[in-house]
This record gives C-alpha cells, sequence and structure tokens, in this order.
C-alpha cells in the first residue's frame, strides 16, 4: 500500500497542475488516472462545445480546476451543483459540457479517473459504466486504506464547498 | 515527481476563466439576493422580459452571455456591474510579491528555495 506521493513517484496517479495566478494558493489537489490524463492530453484539446458556447471543453476544464484547486467556495446556493456524489464514495464533477468521475481521498484531495463529454454520457446511458469503472480503477490501485473518505454532501468532501 | 497541465494558450486560458468569474460573480449576487430578499430566477427573468429558462442557461453557463445582459441581470438582482483591468502580476508560483521582491535583491539562492517552498507546501498533508 503507497500514499499519493508514492503512487505519483511510481507513475501510478498523476498530479494535475492548476496553473493558479500569483497571489493563488493551491489549497485542493487534484490527481489523475493514466487513463484520465490521456483524455486530458490527447482528446480534450480536440473537444467543441455541444452547446455551441463560446467557452470551449478544455477551457470549461481549466477554469474548473482553477477555482477547486484555489479554494475558492464551489457554489452559491442550492441551485448551482458543480460535484455530486453518484454512490459507492464516487463523485461527479460537472461543466456545461463535461463530467468528471473520482473520489476524494482525503477532503480537499481528489483522484479523477475518467471524464467525457456530457452529451455521450447520457445519450449512451454511460453513468453507471463510468461509475463501476471508477470503483474498480480505486479497487486496483495500492493506495492506503482507507482508499476515500465517506459522505454524500459536498461539504463532507470539500472545504468551503457552501451552501447558504 | 510529474505533475501536468491542462493545454491551453495564454489567452484562451485568460479568456475561459474570466467567463467562469463573471457567471460565479452573478451567481454568488442571486444567492444573496435570494436569501436577502427572497429573489427568485423567474422574478429576474420577468424584470428583464426573458423566460425562466434563458436566465437559469444562462447561470449555468449552458448559453452565453452579452455584455449587454450581463449588465441586465446585475440590474434585476439590484446590482451594478463594473469592470476593471488590472496589471497582470509576472511571478506565477510564488505568493507574496514583496517578500520575493526583497529575496531577489538579498539573493537569488534563497529566492529559488522560497518559490519550492511555497510550490510544495499543499502536497504537505497528503
Amino acid at each position: 500500500m503507497a500514499t499519493l506521493l508514492e503512487l505519483e513517484k511510481s507513475g501510478d496517479i498523476f498530479r494535475l497542475d492548476p496553473h493558479l495566478d500569483p497571489g493563488q494558493q493551491e489549497y485542493r489537489l487534484f490527481y489523475t488516472s493514466a487513463t484520465l490524463k490521456k483524455w486530458i492530453e490527447d482528446d480534450l484539446p480536440k473537444l467543441g462545445s455541444d452547446r455551441n458556447i463560446e467557452e470551449l471543453p478544455n477551457q470549461q476544464f481549466d477554469s474548473l480546476v482553477e477555482v477547486y484547486a484555489s479554494g475558492d467556495t464551489l457554489t452559491f446556493g442550492w441551485t448551482f451543483k458543480p460535484l455530486t456524489n453518484i454512490g459507492a464514495g464516487v463523485w461527479e464533477f460537472k461543466t456545461a459540457d463535461l463530467r468528471i468521475f473520482g473520489w476524494f481521498h482525503k477532503k480537499d484531495c481528489f483522484v479523477g479517473a475518467f471524464s467525457d463529454e456530457k452529451w455521450r454520457i447520457q445519450q449512451h446511458s454511460l453513468y453507471r459504466g463510468y461509475a463501476g469503472q471508477t470503483v474498480h480503477f480505486c479497487n486496483t490501485l495500492a493506495l492506503d486504506q482507507p482508499k476515500f473518505i465517506d459522505g454524500v454532501d459536498p461539504n463532507d468532501v470539500v472545504s468551503n464547498y457552501a451552501y447558504p | 515527481m510529474t505533475s501536468f497541465r491542462i493545454t491551453l494558450t495564454p489567452n484562451k486560458r485568460a479568456a475561459g476563466r474570466f467567463i467562469a468569474l463573471v457567471r460565479r460573480a452573478l451567481q454568488r449576487a442571486l444567492a444573496e439576493e435570494k436569501q436577502k430578499e427572497g429573489l427568485t430566477q423567474s422574478e429576474i427573468a420577468c424584470k428583464i422580459g426573458v423566460h425562466r429558462s434563458v436566465v437559469n442557461r444562462q447561470l449555468r453557463g449552458n448559453e452565453d452571455m452579452t455584455l449587454g445582459r450581463i449588465a441586465e441581470l446585475a440590474w434585476a438582482m439590484n446590482r451594478k456591474a463594473i469592470i476593471q483591468l488590472v496589471e497582470q502580476a509576472q511571478d506565477r508560483g510564488v505568493n507574496r510579491i514583496e517578500k520575493i521582491e526583497t529575496v531577489i535583491t538579498n539573493s537569488s539562492a534563497k529566492l529559488s528555495l522560497d518559490k519550492e517552498r511555497v510550490s510544495n507546501s499543499a502536497l504537505e498533508n497528503v
């Protein structure tokens, strides 16, 4: 069994550098699987917005990671939900066009396993598949126990998530 | 240790982050006015003469907003939208510019240590 840092050193997971501005501190960490890293590097730059909005998927992913990593409040009120629990310790980050699946090893420490376009996930009913693959990846990763923290409210896994 | 970044040109990164910043400012204002005055998206839509679904899509980021719409939404939430263009700070990966400036004057070796310590501080609790 190993810590996240040891798994990063061995190349089993990768740390996503949020590219914060001067004056911003990295309060929350974002790790990725090799699969998600490859998707971010190879597929994400080619994606267009299914909604034809100005903000392209790679910009959506970048701004989500910036807000998350900088420790800023993730939501305001109950209306907007950028992070939802989908069971079995799996969480989903949302942008207009993307869904990112993973788990929280510790509070404010996310391990992303897979990501895809929202329309593809909905059209092909891929939610359960991605959730299952995320659980499988978590189970096979030689990560220290407990591998994920419990909770169904985003405030359980992220500090400063906030509601009213 | 290996880390990687999302591939984005600096101009596209700045654009995406600004769009998100504006949307989040509107979401924050709505949450505050809802708590204070009970303001709803329907009331905002009524004030600016559009369907509630338009306001919802725009606040969620599922539909683009014009500059005019940003001002309208702000007005409907008893706010005034202002824009400020500030000079960009150049030293990425450091947090206290005044400290770094002092260190630059005193010792370039110490500067690199301080930079490393600041950028790694988030990893200490993992």
